[in-house]
């Protein structure tokens, strides 16, 4: 008899064990597919970066053979440009963008000077495929973001952030919204 | 109690459109002109051509004109509409939307993935520069926005290689608004329904005379219903004969309340959808 209760007794501590792995493992494979998301989808946004800077040599290019005594701004641009391309990782890539953001805002700001230039049908190309990949960052932060939401409230949440916390699954830090379309382009006067 | 709930239904289903700000798609789907600002010449057009495309190449282009953005940015109205119409194929994203806000006077074309590489940014902007934007200034909406869906409609032909002079334009009866057509369906089903009932009732005897008077004013009702509104009517007789045979044949004389399911049926006899296509956000944006 007695005999017979240590087996049942086994038995229901068997089936909660193996509740408990089955639970932990399917969380865990769950973290880790949104986790891959939230990375694939940072990769959306890197190659619009990416894509931005390489818009900005030609930019540059064609601004320059109209602009005579605009070194400042224009300087400034590629600096920018050359910060995004050095930064690695999700805070710095979203300063610098946002930097170079306000840079070239200064600069379309002077472009107003030069009607020639406004009309260039090269500038024009540029202006679009610049206010283009503009928003495919703005889009690709946005899915960016609310994937990262979802996974960093997931971690967070009782049970799974148990599993999250064994496991090592840190929270994902957002991507600043872009806010050099706001603010206030600076304008060098000298 | 009842009536209560109903209501609370009503004022959250007002509720629920009140929120979500963007347009819904029309049982036309490749023109939605809901800023009411295109003739029907043009409008039929578009729906044909855009049809006709799509069903070669899978490519769907889409005009949305809306009255305004509900405070939203051009930009980010444009790429939930398209997330939300599912413009172009799944596989291929070989969407474009043209949109048009009117009280913004604001207009942008939006890229799918699938057509960036044929239809850059700096081309889209082109193209509105070139023929689309300098109409609009003068309000004329009608030739603009065809213009424009003209050429845009050409460079995807040339990219698929159709021969766009050559492209059969398809015919499609869409001058039926949903409201219409639900009512011709309703009165179908409760016709039949009504037809069905009133001759189950009598013995079963009779069934051969019943068949025979509700046939003919069946038919009756079809002429008068095909003189009405000529659309669809293939889709209501369809149903019409479920309606009628299952009448004939059931034993049951409670009549017809069992067919009731059908009211909720999704039903888009001759209407288009997205085909699952997205975007990034590619595409310009232009004031006019």
């Amino acid at each position: 008899m007695k005999k017979k209760t240590g087996l049942i007794i086994l038995g229901v501590v068997g089936v909660i064990v193996a509740v408990v792995i089955f639970w932990a493992v399917t969380t865990y494979n769950s973290l880790v597919s949104l986790r891959e998301e939230v990375t694939g989808k940072f990769s959306d946004i890197d190659i619009q970066l990416e894509r931005r800077a390489d818009l900005i040599p030609n930019l540059v290019n064609t601004v320059r053979g109209y602009m005579e005594h605009e070194d400042a701004a224009i300087e400034r641009v590629t600096r920018a440009r050359e910060n995004l391309l050095r930064a690695d990782d999700v805070d710095d890539k979203s300063l610098a963008n946002s930097e170079l953001s306000s840079a070239l805002n200064s600069l379309l700001v002077i472009v107003e000077n030069y009607p020639d230039l406004k009309a260039n049908e090269n500038f024009i190309n540029l202006q679009d495929e610049l206010a283009g990949t503009e928003n495919r960052i703005a889009v690709a932060r946005r899915d960016f973001n609310a994937a990262a939401k979802s996974y960093n409230s997931k971690i967070k949440k009782i049970p799974t952030n148990i599993i999250a916390e064994i496991a090592d699954f840190d929270k994902i830090d957002y991507f600043e919204a872009d806010d050099g379309k706001t603010k206030l382009p600076e304008v060098d006067f000298d | 109690m009842k009536k209560f709930l109903l209501l609370i239904a009503f004022l959250t289903s007002i509720f629920t459109i009140k929120v979500n700000a963007l347009v819904d798609a029309t049982d036309k789907f490749y023109i939605n002109d809901y800023a009411n600002i295109l003739s029907e010449d043009t409008e039929k057009y578009i729906l044909e051509h855009s049809a006709s495309l799509a069903e070669k190449t899978k490519a769907q282009i889409v005009v949305v004109t809306v009255k305004n953005l509900e405070g939203k940015d051009l930009e980010s109205y444009a790429t939930e509409l398209f997330r939300k119409f599912k413009i172009g194929d799944k596989e291929r994203n070989n969407g474009l939307l043209l949109l048009l806000a009117l009280e913004e006077r604001e207009f942008r074309v939006e890229v799918g993935y699938g057509l960036e590489g044929l239809l850059p940014d700096g081309l889209t902007g082109r193209y509105q520069d070139e023929y689309i934007i300098p109409y609009l200034k003068e309000d004329k909406w009608d030739e603009g926005i065809k213009n424009g869906y003209n050429a845009f409609y050409k460079k995807i032909c040339d990219y698929y290689e159709i021969d766009s002079s050559e492209v059969s334009v398809k015919e499609v009866e869409a001058n039926y608004d949903d409201g219409a057509f639900i009512f011709v369906f309703f009165a179908a089903f409760y016709f039949g329904a009504f037809m069905g009932s009133s001759f189950n009732i009598h013995k079963r005897s009779k069934k051969g005379l019943a068949f025979i008077i509700t046939l003919i004013l069946n038919i009756i009702y079809f002429i008068v219903v095909y003189f009405f509104f000529k659309a669809f009517l293939l889709v209501v007789m369809l149903f019409e004969g479920i309606i009628f045979l299952s009448l004939m044949f059931s034993t049951g004389s409670s009549g017809f309340y069992g067919g009731g399911g059908f009211s909720g049926g999704g039903f888009s006899g001759g209407g288009f959808s997205g085909g699952g296509g997205s975007s990034g956000g590619g595409g310009s944006s232009r004031g006019f």
